[in-house]
């Protein structure tokens, strides 16, 4: 028998274990067994191997999996999103900003007129008008870390 | 895409617990399997698999449940022991990610092949174990996805983020790369 059919057998064996093999070529290869023992033997020892890798053994460490849930968990926490509570205080924090900014002219022409009804110095206007918008901003940083520091750890 | 696939991408995005204690019970047996013969180090392999699951979590939102999750649960796994193999300097490993050192295998020391025989509980298996970890690693990869997780060759070439041809070359120089490492008389 020609070296050139074993050569193909021995494609075709392996070929029927990685992708499986079309009709035609099974039925050669089932001929070609029927009368080659040492492509034959070939089949089996490579079948065998595989099955072999499909039996392997391992055993999964004891409690791996519930370590594994325990530390997703531990995780999730610290990098939990942000609660409903304080994605909405950011919203007001960032509106708060917004109207601020814009009503900024008219709170100064406000701040303007009663320092000069009252004869103010203008250095105590400013220094009102930097704290009429610096004071609500630190309340409200100074409740956020209050929240922070008295409320329960956060769970899932 | 299935209906599975997409209430398991929703859960991910959700990041639902109880989804996620279920996805690492239900996987835990492939997804260890699959990083102790890629690493040979059970130690290494748990903290791996470990590190997979945080990934699973940071990252549901990024699962598109185009593919199968296992396939995606692999990937993420590979990425980490390339990473790990990178920064530990473990060339075996480090092949993984580079085609063209396929030339330049260099086989594991004693002990990662003492360490896994340490898990072998049926001697009969015990040849093919051990010849897995004598012949490459982007061999032994693509027949463990292939023979042992019994993933498609579409699904494995989704995980490597190769091409179908270069899958299928593996799988075959890797049989044969295995058959030549066994031991006389085995398998």
């Amino acid at each position: 028998m020609s070296e050139n059919l074993h050569q193909r057998a021995r494609q075709l064996i392996a070929q029927s274990l990685v992708e499986g093999l079309g009709r035609d070529d099974q039925s050669w290869l089932d001929a070609h067994l029927r009368e080659c023992s040492d492509c034959s033997r070939e089949t089996v020892r490579s079948q065998e191997l595989v099955r072999s890798f499909r039996s392997l053994p391992v055993t999964v460490p004891r409690d791996l999996a519930t370590r594994t849930q325990l530390r997703v968990r531990l995780r999730a926490e610290e990098t939990a999103q942000p609660s409903p509570g304080s994605t909405f205080l950011w919203v007001i924090t960032a509106a708060s900003w917004a109207l601020g900014i814009l009503s900024a002219p008219f709170v100064w022409r406000i701040f303007a007129w009663v320092g000069a009804e009252l004869s103010v110095p203008k250095l105590v206007l400013e220094v009102g008008f930097v704290l009429w918008w610096t004071v609500p901003a630190l309340i409200a940083v100074a409740v956020v870390l209050y929240q922070r520091a008295t409320s329960p750890a956060r769970t899932w | 895409m299935t209906d599975d696939q997409q209430t398991l991408a929703a859960g991910l995005r959700r990041r639902d617990p109880n989804l996620l204690d279920h996805l690492i019970e239900q996987h835990q047996q492939r997804l260890y399997r699959y990083l102790l013969f890629l690493t040979g180090d059970p130690a290494l392999a748990e903290d791996l698999f470990q590190e997979t699951w945080i990934r699973v979590l940071e990252r549901g939102h990024q699962y598109n449940a185009k593919s199968k999750f296992e396939s995606w649960l692999f990937a993420i796994a590979r990425h980490l022991v390339i990473d790990v193999s990178r920064r530990k300097k473990m060339s075996s490993l480090d092949e993984l990610n580079d085609p063209q050192s396929e030339q330049h295998y260099e086989p594991p020391d004693d002990r990662a092949i003492s360490a896994l025989q340490l898990l072998v509980t049926r001697e009969s298996e015990q040849a093919v174990q051990l010849s897995l970890l004598k012949i490459p690693a982007y061999y032994r990869e693509v027949l463990l996805l292939r023979f042992h997780e019994e993933l498609g060759l579409e699904e494995i070439a989704t995980v490597l983020a190769t091409p179908l041809s270069t899958v299928k070359s593996r799988l075959y120089r890797g049989l044969e790369a295995l058959k030549s490492a066994l031991p006389e008389g085995a398998a």
